[in-house]
């Protein structure tokens, strides 16, 4: 083999849309091996969640991540139910529902938006952000809110879903299902894109297995989990649908799982407003007095894949830890698998056809200690971390007569 | 699926095991020994095929708490080991070679919670940046057994 040439993606890439940084090792145009770094968005999530009340706890899981704003508190509210042993009104199951498929089509839209982008099809990339519009608007008028939603609680949701609002989120859908129809005709029928995805970045159901890859990474691969059908939470066994798989493990049978999966979630949301006509208006939360101590390990079907939130008490108002896995950090890992043997071109399709989140996969940043309270590393403390670097730089600079 | 009898089989099979608990719905908590974590992770990982979830690590009054998360989707239960590491010796043998998945994860808990994991095969930085002091981990929580 001849000499290795290191080919640097990021930390911040215009590519990208979150700062990562792939090191690829390539011999020519091949991908030979590559290593990444990660941490540039370290927020210290899991760590705050612990200083707040298991009520506040909502509002920081759901800024975890812009996209799945509503399936870190859904994990969050499965395990903190758990614990406290609540049994929420059908009302509150359904709407939970119809708040977290309609997250699905939005990050789906949004994705295939930006596989569209990446391949340089940028009439796809165009139509899809523009057809999720409504859906973002549709988030608006039930929660009042685009993005972070703020509708769940311990024991229910905070708003609930009148008659109005249920014919305009009826016509939005029917939009939605037509504009899919475009969509997928536009990606199965064009020659173009089976040429540039079919056999790119396949990962087998062994390389699944191996990295615990979950969602739609996993489900292209043949491997047909979902937490929805396995472990049904919320109104999920009250409503009739399919998980979608596909066999090829290849990008193009990524995009296939995610655009079909928008039909499902049309339908399992038009059925969960047909039963939510038959519940009483108004009783959507059942009264919790108090968190037990004890485990609770919950999990959700996010657009990408498993969240699983661990979440342990002691009996007091705040959680004692709170890990939380975003699926992002099993399906990122995969890249070693779907990369290598590729050639540089296709590296970018293939990191994005797991539909990474790297502001998921990160979450933490103060230390201080338990005892004292005494604070270790601080905000202050990294900016004067951050000012002794530029100030070694600048007399490393000025020694070798560079300013 | 039959708890009990799942449960008395394990228990067969790995008498190291010192405890197991149902902790809530379909959620399995068992605990064991440092020395049992590799063959009881090798039976339900290759054998029974179940799925890698996580590793939670957690610093409690009696020591370091290691919880490893399975998830058997065919009955839908969560699966878990606890291993409790003392607090003067954290360090655990590391399950990368078993589990391929589970190396990112332990890289994190080194950084945030300084337990060691033994012929780790890439053992350096994963979240903390370059700069980050020797020695200080965030996620300790500093409680010993009578603080409260």
């Amino acid at each position: 083999m001849g000499k290795k040439t290191i080919v640097p993606i990021g930390p911040y890439h215009p590519l990208l849309e979150e700062p990562e940084f792939f090191k690829l090792y390539c011999d020519g145009e091949i991908v030979v091996d590559m290593e990444w770094e990660t941490g540039y968005n370290h927020r210290g999530i899991e760590k705050i969640c612990e200083s707040k009340t298991f009520e506040q706890v909502f509002y920081v899981v759901e800024r975890i991540c812009g996209i799945c704003s509503t399936s870190h508190p859904f994990a969050y509210a499965n395990a903190v139910e758990s614990i406290a042993g609540v049994d929420i009104p059908v009302r509150a199951k359904l709407i939970r529902s119809i708040v977290g498929e309609l997250e699905r089509i939005n990050s789906h839209l949004l994705w295939v938006g930006l596989a569209g982008h990446f391949l340089g099809y940028n009439t796809v990339f165009m139509w899809a952000w523009k057809y999720r519009e409504p859906v973002l608007d549709m988030f608006e008028i039930i929660t009042g809110n685009r993005n972070s939603y703020a509708m769940f609680t311990i024991g229910g949701v905070r708003r609930d879903i009148d008659e109005t609002k249920a014919a305009q989120l009826l016509k939005v859908l029917d939009d939605v299902k037509k504009k899919t129809d475009l969509l997928v005709g536009a990606v199965m029928d064009d020659p173009v894109i089976h040429a540039r995805l079919k056999g790119v970045g396949t990962l087998t159901a062994k390389d699944i297995h191996d990295f615990g890859s979950v969602g739609p990474t996993a489900r292209a691969s043949g491997v047909a989990i979902d937490v929805r059908r396995d472990d049904p939470y919320a109104a999920y066994d009250m409503v009739n649908w399919k998980v979608i798989t596909a066999q090829a493990g290849d990008v193009f049978a990524k995009a296939e799982v995610r655009l079909l999966e928008m039909y499902e979630s049309i339908a399992i949301i038009q059925q969960c407003l047909e039963l939510l006509k038959k519940e009483e208006p108004g009783n959507i939360k059942a009264k919790v007095k108090e968190i037990p101590p004890g485990m609770g390990l919950g999990h959700a079907e996010a657009p990408r894949g498993e969240v699983f939130h661990f979440v342990k008490s002691d009996g007091g108002n705040s959680p004692v830890r709170h890990k939380i896995r975003a699926p992002s950090y099993n399906c990122i890992t995969t890249f070693r698998r779907s990369c290598i043997g590729g050639t540089i071109s296709d590296a970018a399709i293939a990191t994005a056809a797991v539909d990474p989140c790297y502001c998921c996969t990160e979450r933490m940043v103060q230390a201080y200690d338990y005892k004292s309270g005494e604070r270790i590393l601080n905000a202050a403390d990294l900016i004067r971390l951050s000012q002794q670097k530029t100030d070694a730089l600048r007399a490393e600079m000025l020694a070798k007569g560079m300013l | 699926m039959n708890i009990e009898q799942y449960n008395a089989e394990l228990k067969g099979r790995f008498p190291q095991i010192k405890g197991i608990e149902v902790v809530n719905t379909k959620r399995l908590m068992v605990h064991i020994p440092q020395e049992a974590l590799a063959p009881i992770t090798d039976y339900w990982f290759n054998q029974l095929q179940y799925r890698y979830i996580i590793v939670s690590a957690m610093d409690s009054a009696d020591g370091y708490e290691l919880i490893y998360h399975y998830s058997d989707d065919k009955t839908g239960w969560i699966m878990n080991l606890n291993v409790l590491l003392p607090h003067d010796k954290p360090e655990i043998e590391s399950m990368t070679p078993i589990v391929y998945g589970i190396e990112w994860i332990e890289r994190e808990i080194m950084d945030i919670m300084g337990i060691k994991f033994l012929n780790h095969p890439l053992p350096k930085r994963f979240l903390l940046p370059e700069s980050w002091p020797e020695g200080e981990y965030p996620y300790r929580r500093k409680i010993r057994k009578g603080d409260r």
